[in-house]
């Protein structure tokens, strides 16, 4: 019993130690992939592409945000959506330059 | 000529609380570890409190370091610190947060089955949640020492102080 207990201690530690979302840094490009979280009141998007890895995107006033073609406003990102992302890295921070709403 | 910005801007409530919980909940493990050497209650019921206070707090400075981190990840030369500061943050404060309901639990007397184990279990989570603690700081002072998170950086000739 005492060492189910512990057991279960050190699952549950792992479990805490392991949580919590990574993301990675990719070279200036374009990169498609699919919108896995919205975070609008940091006007945040994270982007999974399509190799696995996660870019966290801040949008500023310079990330042009389209839908065919036409300027869209950041409401319009959802979760799940499929997108292609024009990023810059500057230093190890990726600036979204453009974010193109695929469907 | 920029103007000194505004003190208390939203990106220095975080650095204005965090402090707080970081010596209450630092505090309330090194009493929870005496009271348990010491064998006698007299730190515990202390312990337990300052700890309720610290992991109330923690969860406060997790708040406010959400809002700071929607203003300073766009200046950050190296954002994936934050990242990992956030993900340290919420670590720490599950420890925490696990071993303050169960330090409740027994303190309220609503458990009692082999509580010499379980005291033991509280203090190494206790231990381990301090661990990630210091961690967590250590990645946040990193942030404003080294990439000025959240720093106002006055011209080289002070012109705004004239």
């Amino acid at each position: 019993m005492k060492l189910k207990l512990v057991a279960a201690f050190a699952v549950l530690a792992l479990v805490f130690t392991s949580c919590g979302e990574k993301t990675d840094v990719v070279e200036s490009g374009t990169y498609q992939g699919t919108i896995k979280e919205v975070e609008p009141e940091k006007t945040e998007i994270y982007v999974e592409t399509a190799d696995g890895k996660t870019l966290e995107l801040y949008c500023t006033d310079t990330t042009t945000l389209t839908r065919d073609g036409n300027t869209v406003e950041f409401s319009e990102l959802e979760e799940g959506q499929n997108v292609e992302v024009q990023v810059e890295k500057t230093g190890k921070r990726l600036d979204p330059i453009s974010v193109i709403i695929l469907e | 000529m920029s103007e000194i910005p505004e003190f208390l801007r939203t990106e220095v409530y975080h650095p204005l609380f965090v402090h707080f919980p970081i010596a209450l909940l630092l505090l309330g493990t090194l009493f929870k570890i005496i009271g348990y050497w010491s064998k006698g209650q007299f730190l515990s019921l202390p312990g337990t409190i300052i700890l309720s206070l610290g992991v109330i707090g923690g969860w406060i400075a997790i708040y406010t370091g959400d809002l700071a981190d929607g203003i300073v990840s766009r200046t950050l030369c190296d954002p994936t610190i934050l990242k990992d500061h956030e993900n340290s943050s919420y670590t720490t404060m599950w420890l925490f947060s696990g071993a303050l309901i169960f330090d409740l639990l027994f303190q309220l007397k609503l458990i009692s089955f082999k509580r010499k184990l379980f005291d033991i279990l509280i203090i190494v989570t206790l231990i381990l949640g301090s661990g990630y603690l210091i961690y967590t700081g250590h990645l946040g002072a990193t942030l404003v020492y080294e990439q000025a998170a959240g720093v106002n950086i006055p011209s080289s000739d002070c012109a705004n102080f004239n």
